[in-house]
């Protein structure tokens, strides 16, 4: 089993495990596994032991990102749009506009859904504002 | 009565997903779902979804794969995950310590045939039989 490492310190590691906790849920909704998650479940996909997965869990909760049904939990209409941007913003060269590809007023600059519209017709025909 | 656990039913051991995601993803672009079901197909039978979400975070982290999410008309964006030259090379070398494996383990099976071989054959058995007689 392969582990993921998160940042040492509180601050930094309480975004690290929000970050992953909300891909991890979008992953599994694109993929058709389905909405909610609970703590076993986080410690499977990310190695986080059970225990402390369910602190952040609750702390999205608080937070709004998430919604609680007893042990599972499932995104909020906020946690949705933060996944969004998560999405856009992580990871990928092609959801990410590089130099000279989009101007400063093209629209995937504002929106997460817009940014990967943008990147899958930049992959197919190349940019256009 | 049916076996229900081990090796045969739980395949190769967990530790050959990313081998298995390396080639799987050499073959083109892929997302999770469907390398799940490939993997499981290629002999990893009890390989799980964590699993191989950890796998592909881990070789995303190494530089192995690259991802990104693609949106779709009907539901919502998935992932999508491809192999990088580096993974490339990662795969060759995975393929040569696989390939160690098997020879070794063809050794093993090939010395184990000749003992076969040797216990059937009526020279041995006779001598068996002697051995017997003399104790």
């Amino acid at each position: 089993m392969e582990d993921l490492h998160s940042p040492k310190s509180d601050s930094l590691r309480a975004l690290y495990w929000r970050s992953e906790i909300l891909q991890v849920m979008f992953w599994l909704r694109g993929e058709g596994f389905g909405d909610l998650v609970d703590a076993p479940m986080i410690e499977q996909f990310l190695g986080v032991d059970a225990n402390i997965g369910v602190t952040y869990l609750a702390r999205l909760v608080d937070e709004g990102y998430l919604v609680r049904d007893g042990d599972w939990f499932a995104l909020s209409e906020r946690g949705r749009e933060e996944g969004a941007m998560e999405f856009a913003a992580s990871f990928s060269d092609l959801t990410r506009p590089t130099h000279g590809e989009c101007s400063a007023d093209c629209w995937c600059h504002s929106s997460a859904e817009e940014a990967s519209t943008c990147a899958a017709e930049r992959a197919l025909h190349g940019h256009e504002d | 009565m049916a076996r229900t656990s081990g090796p045969e039913a739980e395949g190769l051991s967990r530790s050959y997903v990313r081998p298995c995601l390396l080639l799987l993803l050499a073959e083109g672009p892929s997302h999770g779902y469907e390398l799940l079901e490939q993997v499981r197909r290629a002999g990893v039978r009890n390989a799980d979804a964590g699993g191989l979400y950890r796998s592909l975070r881990a070789m995303e982290q190494s530089g192995l794969v690259s991802s990104w999410w693609e949106p779709s008309q009907a539901g919502p964006a998935r992932r999508s995950y491809l192999l990088t030259d580096e993974g490339r090379e990662a795969l060759g070398e995975s393929l040569d310590s696989l390939r160690d494996v098997h020879r070794l383990l063809g050794e093993v099976l090939n010395r184990y045939d000749l003992l076969g071989e040797a216990a059937s054959s009526p020279h041995v058995a006779e001598l068996s039989a002697r051995s017997v007689v003399m104790r």
